[in-house]
Formats: structure tokens, sequence, C-alpha cells
């Protein structure tokens, strides 16, 4: 039963991509800058050099299958064709420098987020009512409400640039020497406005989730029993309501690391962060679709697979669903 | 009984008297939730800001043109300060509040009118049409559809040029309502779908094709009427969902300057520093309207959800 449950679950995540894919080769065939418009556009050149351009690219065959199918074979060797901005640099070797600083930043967010969410959201369920689960949960929705680039430009004019306690630009500051230690805290330094800009908006989302999680469980039968034991409220909520409630949070976490990508385009920009969200904003504004198309890809390919990774952790916490 | 053959006209007069007696109930519930009236009020301000700018703030002239120096700290002449052109603040995100709201509006409708097409549509006929629905909603639902809108949004800028109008809407505007529209309608076509499965089972609409009714007209008589309370409420939702994304999409660079809204405003701090210069009031201004909006309509959706559909309540 588990492997077919697995099975099903591949092929869906495999269908998926292969939606993307199909999506990101239209867009190719859709967008105003491809190779052969920009040709066309140059009216110094010769019917036969446009027909030579024309085979060296493939062009001359018709788009499906022939092309479709060199568009996958190129893709599936990571080969996403050339950056417009970045002449002459291929694109996935231009996502690639860039893919480390956005790590470290999402994971020091993600980390930050996910501690001080799953306990608020834990102690707000726990204490339903109570003064920390109002002001919570009220926190929580205004957050909700607002955009995450914003509280990280107010976070930068009140912690950067008024009181000047951190950097408010960059990963580290330019020419910096001396031991590696000075430099691990220079990067600690920039990491903590962008890092807990970028966990404060993932904060809410886990604490409503892990709080409605901690309620449910605390109405199971289980949890009655353990009261008639005589067990005490926290022993309750530590041994029996914590563990069962932590579930729905793995598959959130597990999805959300496909989606944090996303979170981080905004927050680098504001911070300057030299990561893959400055790269999408400055190709946005050079127009270079194949980085921007390559971009796409990616986290399509991010999300579909922490999907799939969520599937199988899910399966193996809690075997109900795999029949 | 005798006697109380009714005429057409007393039929009409009943028939009103019954709808007034329902809105009247229904306000009375939705009154018994104060952040909903809240967000209510807070509509209300940014609805006649968006009507009648002129009230709040002075004419549009002064929101494009500077009145005064660049990036002045608030005082008595400019009440929010200026930008980093002299112009006025609180000219901005006055007449900012029009073309956000209208924005989000005109997405969330495209939003709904998809969303709840298919999803009538996929719970309806079932089979294989729901299937491959299904599936194509699956697909938006798991994309990084944010990232989706930032590449289709300046294709379609660049395929149709930046200069066009649609409906005397510039095309820059045209291109991020279409492009939340085509990316956010996922998630109400699921909702919307789950209800259809259960009204298309119930016995009126039996009756219904018994008598004769097509399926475009049991869809649209009989089950429409139906889910419209859940999508009334959803609608509100993805207003406030779609007035983020439009804020973060103008942020990025895609906003029109010629028709700014809050995003587009904030977009203008970052580039020229503002926050790094300190001034608060440039970057805070807009931020605070966009917070407040969205809070409301989010406020309000809630409040719709518990008033409208009180069974589902259970389930969350």
């Amino acid at each position: 039963m588990g492997g077919n449950y697995l099975g099903r679950k591949a092929f869906q995540a495999l269908v998926t991509l292969l939606f993307v894919l199909i999506v990101n080769f239209l867009l190719f065939r859709a967008m105003p800058g491809s190779a052969e418009r920009i040709l066309l556009r140059n009216p110094h050149i010769s019917a036969e050099q446009l027909e030579a351009q024309r085979v060296r690219w493939g062009l001359n065959k018709p788009v499906f299958p022939d092309q479709l199918v060199d568009y996958l074979a190129a893709t599936a060797q990571g080969d996403l064709g050339f950056s417009f901005e970045f002449r002459g640099q291929r694109v996935t070797d231009v996502i690639l420098a860039k893919i480390g600083p956005t790590i470290l930043l999402i994971g020091i967010g993600e980390v930050i987020a996910l501690v001080l969410g799953l306990a608020l959201g834990a102690y707000s369920g726990w204490r339903r009512g109570g003064p920390v689960d109002y002001v919570g949960t009220s926190l929580a929705l205004v957050l909700y409400s607002m955009p995450s680039f914003w509280l990280g430009m107010i976070l930068l004019i009140i912690f950067s640039t008024s009181l000047g306690m951190f950097p408010g630009n960059g990963m580290i500051t330019p020419g910096i020497t001396g031991d590696p230690l000075t430099r691990l805290a220079d990067l600690m330094g920039h990491l903590i406005l962008p890092g807990v800009t970028y966990a404060i908006g993932y904060v809410g989302q886990y604490s409503l989730l892990m709080r409605s999680s901690v309620i449910e469980v605390l109405a199971e039968d289980y949890v009655l029993t353990a009261r008639a034991k005589g067990l005490t409220e926290g022993r309750i909520l530590r041994s029996h309501g914590l563990p069962n409630a932590l579930l729905p949070t793995v598959t959130l976490v597990a999805i959300n690391l496909g989606y944090i990508w996303a979170g981080a385009i905004t927050v680098e920009q504001v911070f300057s962060w030299p990561g893959l969200g400055t790269l999408t904003v400055s190709a946005l504004g050079s127009r270079d679709y194949p980085v921007l198309q390559g971009i796409f890809l990616l986290l399509s390919f991010s999300v579909i697979a922490a999907n799939f990774v969520a599937d199988i952790i899910y399966s193996r916490l809690d075997p109900r669903v795999r029949s | 009984m005798s006697g109380t053959t009714l005429t057409a006209s007393q039929l009409r007069a009943e028939r009103w008297r019954l709808r007034l007696a329902g809105f009247r109930s229904f306000a009375r519930r939705f009154a018994s939730h104060p952040a909903g009236v809240v967000g209510v009020v807070i509509i209300l301000f940014f609805g006649v800001m968006a009507l009648a700018p002129e009230l709040i703030a002075g004419p549009f002239e002064n929101a494009t043109r500077p009145s005064g120096t660049p990036l002045e700290a608030p005082s008595s002449a400019h009440v929010l300060g200026t930008d980093e052109q002299g112009r006025d603040v609180l000219n901005l995100v006055v007449h900012g509040a029009r073309i956000s709201l209208a924005v989000g509006l005109l997405a969330s409708a495209i939003t709904i009118i998809l969303g709840a097409g298919i999803g009538i549509i996929a719970g309806f006929f079932g089979g294989r049409v729901d299937t491959i629905l299904m599936r194509i909603t699956d697909f938006f639902l798991i994309l990084p559809t944010f990232v989706l809108a930032l590449v289709l949004a300046p294709i379609i800028i660049d395929v149709f040029g930046v200069g066009t109008e649609v409906f005397g809407i510039r095309m820059t505007l045209v291109a991020i309502i279409v492009v939340i529209g085509l990316t956010s309608w996922a998630s109400t076509a699921r909702i919307i779908r789950a209800q259809a499965l259960s009204i298309k089972e119930r016995a009126f609409v039996d009756r219904a094709r018994v008598i004769g009714a097509g399926p475009s007209r049991i869809m649209i008589r009989h089950i429409l009427p139906n889910v419209m309370s859940l999508i009334v409420a959803n609608t509100v939702l993805v207003i406030a969902s779609s007035i983020l994304t439009e804020t973060t999409l103008s942020f990025v660079g895609l906003g029109d300057p010629q028709s700014p809204t809050w995003g587009t405003t904030l977009h203008y701090a970052q580039v020229t520093g503002a926050p790094g210069s300190g001034a608060w009031w440039y970057t805070a201004s807009p931020g605070v309207a966009i917070v407040l909006v969205v809070l409301a309509f989010t406020l309000i959706g809630n409040a719709l959800d518990d008033t409208l559909n009180p069974k589902l309540k259970a389930r969350r």
C-alpha cells in the first residue's frame, strides 16, 4: 500500500513538473524578446543570415513536437539559455551565483519564524482566550495584512538609519578585513534586519496553525484519558498535545520551504541583499526574460519537490493518510 | 385562507418586505461582530477618499507637481511631508486610494468570475470535466503564482505596448489586473466546487431538471444563488489579497508612474533611498494606508463568513 501511495504522489509531481515546463516553453514563444524577433529588428540582416540563425537556434523546426522536445532535453541538462543582461553568461550560472545568500537569509528567517511561531501558537491554543492568545491572534491578523517589504523599510528606518544599531545595506561591509570571527560578526549584523523582517511575516502563519491544531488535539479523547489519569496540564500538553499538534505544521513547513524563495524577493530588495530576489528585480528592470524564466522554473521545481517531500514525511508520521 | 389571493403588485410588495426583513436580520447578525463593523468604517473612509479625493487633499495636480522642497519633514504646510521631488505625500496617498482600490477590485472581479465559474462547472458536471478542471486548479494552487505573475506582467506590457489603453485604463495597470486575476482564482474554484457538489444533489435541482431546465439554466438560476453567500465572503477576502499582490508587484517596479498606487509610491520611496535618509513620513504613509485597507477587508471578510456561512464555522 505504501509503495502505491508514494508512486501515485511521484507521478502527480512529475505531471505537474511537465505542466510547468510546457508553460515555460509557451512563455518563451510569447515573449517579445525571442531570438528571431530580435534578429528581425535589425534592418541590415539578409534573408540568408536570418535563415542561418534560424537553423542555428533550431527555429526552423516545427514548434511542436521538435522545438518542445529540444527545449525539454536542454532544460533537463541544466541549459536554460543565455542572460540578456549579463551578455554571454549562462542563465544557470547567473542564478547559481546568487543562490547562496538567499539560502542563508531564508534559512535564518525560517528558524526564527518556526521557534517564535510554534511557541506562541502552542501557548495561545493552550491558554485559549487568555491575554497572550488575544494579543497574539490580533497581532497575527495585522501582520498578515502587512506587506513584509514595508515592515522591512520601517525596521530599517528605526534600527539602521535612526538608531544605527545594524547595517541596513548589503551582506558584507565592503573592503572588510580581519580574522574570520570579525567577518562572521559583520555578516551576522547584516543578516539580523532582513532575517527578522522575513521571519515576522511567517510567525503569524505558524502561530495561527499551531494554535488551532493544539485546540483541536486538546479536545481529543486521549487527552481526556490523560486528564483522568491525573496528569498535570503541563504534562498533558508536552506528552500528548504537542507531538500530535505538530503533525499539520510539518506539512506547512515543508510546503513553505518551496514558497519561501518568493517571499525573499521583496525583502532582499529593501536591504540590497545580494541574492535571488535582488537578481529577480534587476532582471525585471532590464527585461532579462531568460533569467526571469529560469528563476520561475527553479522556484516551481522547489515547490513541487517540497510538496512531494511533505507528502512522504506526512505518510511516515501519520500512516492513516496512506489508506 | 379565503381572500388571500395576492395581486401582482401585492406580491411584489411582499417580496420587497421579505427582502428588507432578511437584510435587517443579516445586518443585525453582522453588527454583532465588532471587528467587522470597524472594517466597514475603515472602508467607508477610504471609499470617500477614492471617490472624492479633493475633499481631503488638494486637486490631482498637487499630487503630480512639486509644491515644496524635496524630502521635507511633516509640517503644517505638508502634514505628511514631501517626497524626493517635493510633492506633497498626503496628496500622493489620498490620490493613490482610487487607483489602488480600483486595481484591487477589478483584479478580484476577474478572480471571482474565473474561480466561481470554474468551480460551479466542475462541481455541476462532475466526471471528466471535473477531473480536468481540478487538475488545472491544483496546478495553479501548487505553483508559486506570485513569481508567475512577475514573469507574465512584463510580457503582457511589452507585447501590447506601454502607451496603449483598455477602457481608459493604462496598459501597465491592465497587465497587473489581468495577471493577478489569472493567477489567484484557484482557491476560490476549490471552495465553490465543494459547495456546488453538494447542492446539485438537492431535490430542487432534480425538480428543475425534470421540468426541462438545461444545464446552463440550472447552474445560473439554481446553483449560483445557493453558492452566492460563499462567493460574497470569499470576494471580500480576495480583494484584500489582490491589493497586497498589487502592492508587491508595483513595489518591484511593475507599476505605472503616471497613475501611482500606494505600492508605486513605496517603490519610488525605496528607489530614491527614502528609508536610508530617514524620510519615515514618505515610507510610512502609503504603508499605513495599505495595512488599514487590507486589514479592514480581512475583518469584513471574516465577519461575513461567520454571518453568511454559520454552518461552516464548526469546521474551522
